[in-house]
């Protein structure tokens, strides 16, 4: 049984990046010649009533290139909405002043320092809108226009969202899903069209600033929930680590992968435990009940330290 | 020669955009299919997930589900519904769910009481399916 290559995760890292492109390159050369001249000159359509399945790939799809330069697994991270929705059930004191101003768009010359900003927006505006913060929820939300105009990342922020998201500013559960499908369909453009690397570079700075906002709201390290919270997200660091390390910007990323890494080690120290439990499934529904059971220790040094890593390395995107 | 060169990088270049725009012709219906069913009352992970699979390869994707929280998994494939088999599966390689066991739905509910890292393993139904697009979406309740 094969293992199929995702578009996203974990390349295997190859000293001949640059050989094994150019090798490549000359194979998707080669075969797209060949399917050219095989789709230009038709054929026999089989026999009538012969198929019995699909084939949906027309050729081989190691030959397709937005899925041959990476290898692994794909992998969640997980959804600064759920970070935000935490925060408020827990009572914790909303404070405006946490969120990214907009006046550091400005500061945002690069391409990677604007897809960091993007993510970073992305969870800020969930947090604003869970604290019903209407005003700064759109001014954000034009903040992440603009971003995406400016990245490119297709018309998922278009002027019609900002309509909508203007006109349920009083419906919760609407601008909740407005902004995670909105940012579901930047995702998918990124993907579609080869830019798996500013993807990963929102979806890093959309973690950085949950877990800013999670470890810096106040009470926020007091309360052994949101400590569990961030101790809980040990495996999805390093599942962004490894993301990172696979973009080819290994130049431009090192800063913030070393930062993380650093992070890492500080997450290195968190134990987890994990027990199987029989799940229920309820077939009527559609619903399984998955009863296992875990435990994630984290001390109150340990939690102060990654708050104080989350927050350098919040600065240093910032600076 | 030099026409006969030309003539094959036309040709090269032409390919290779119908190669990359391949995967997202094949993937984007897909996509739009798997959407409708992560409903209104789920909020999308605003991530999207897709492979190509070919024959009896296996994807996987490597989530972590947070406790206290109902996710909607929703699993597509080909022209419809049913062509993709995927199971949840926990570190320990036990199997929690799987849609072979439920006429291959193409989405299921799972509700967590604790905080799991589990992986999604998802391979084409070999009857329907020899080749193709595998797209994850994935929703939770608020």
């Amino acid at each position: 049984m094969g293992r199929a290559r995702p578009d996203t995760f974990v390349a295997e890292r190859s000293p001949n990046r640059l050989d094994m492109s150019l090798s490549f390159s000359l194979k998707t050369v080669g075969g797209s010649a060949i399917c050219l001249l095989l789709c230009s000159c038709g054929g026999p359509s089989g026999e009538e009533g012969a198929v019995t399945k699909t084939d949906t790939l027309a050729a081989d799809p190691t030959t397709d290139p937005s899925v041959m330069k990476v290898g692994g697994k794909l992998f969640s991270l997980p959804s600064p909405v759920q970070t935000a929705l935490l925060i408020r059930k827990l009572g914790l004191e909303y404070k405006q002043d946490l969120v990214v101003p907009n006046s550091m768009l400005d500061a945002m010359t690069t391409r990677n320092s604007k897809a960091l900003a993007m993510g970073m927006y992305g969870a800020d505006l969930a947090y604003l809108t869970m604290y019903k913060d209407g005003k700064r929820a759109v001014s954000t939300l034009q903040a992440i226009e603009r971003l995406g105009r400016e990245l490119n990342v297709g018309n998922a922020f278009d002027q019609p969202l900002m309509e909508r998201f203007k006109n349920n500013l009083n419906n919760e559960d609407s601008l909740l899903l407005l902004g995670s499908a909105a940012y579901q369909a930047a995702d998918r453009y990124l993907k579609s069209n080869e830019r798996a690397d500013i993807s990963a570079l929102v979806l890093a700075g959309g973690f950085v600033e949950s877990l800013f906002l999670s470890t810096s709201s106040p009470g926020a390290l007091k309360d052994q929930n949101l400590a569990n919270r961030i101790g809980e997200q040990k495996t999805t660091l390093g599942n962004l680590i490894g993301l990172l390390r696979d973009q080819a910007d290994q130049e431009g990323l090192s800063a913030l992968t070393t930062q993380l890494v650093e992070l890492n080690e500080l997450f290195s120290g968190i134990a987890r435990t994990y027990e199987y439990a029989e799940p229920v499934t309820e077939a009527s529904t559609k619903t399984t009940y998955i009863n296992s059971t875990s435990t994630v220790s984290i001390t109150g040094d340990q939690l102060k330290a990654i708050a104080t890593k989350v927050s350098a390395i919040r600065n240093s995107i910032l600076a | 020669m030099t026409i006969r060169y030309t003539a094959f990088l036309i040709a090269a270049v032409i390919g290779s955009a119908g190669a990359v725009a391949q995967s997202g012709s094949i993937c984007d219906p897909i996509a739009e299919q798997c959407q409708r069913h992560i409903t209104e009352q789920y909020i999308p992970d605003g991530q999207f997930y897709r492979t190509l699979l070919n024959g009896d390869e296996t994807a996987e994707f490597d989530l972590t589900l947070f406790g206290g929280t109902t996710y909607r998994l929703a699993a597509c494939s080909g022209n419809g519904d049913g062509s993709l088999f995927f199971s949840v599966v926990d570190k320990k390689g036990n199997v929690l769910f799987s849609n072979r066991d439920h006429g291959s739905g193409p989405y299921w509910d799972l509700v967590v009481a604790n905080t799991i890292d589990v992986s999604v393993e998802a391979q084409l139904d070999p009857a329907k399916a020899g080749s193709g697009c595998a797209v994850l979406m994935i929703g939770f309740k608020k």
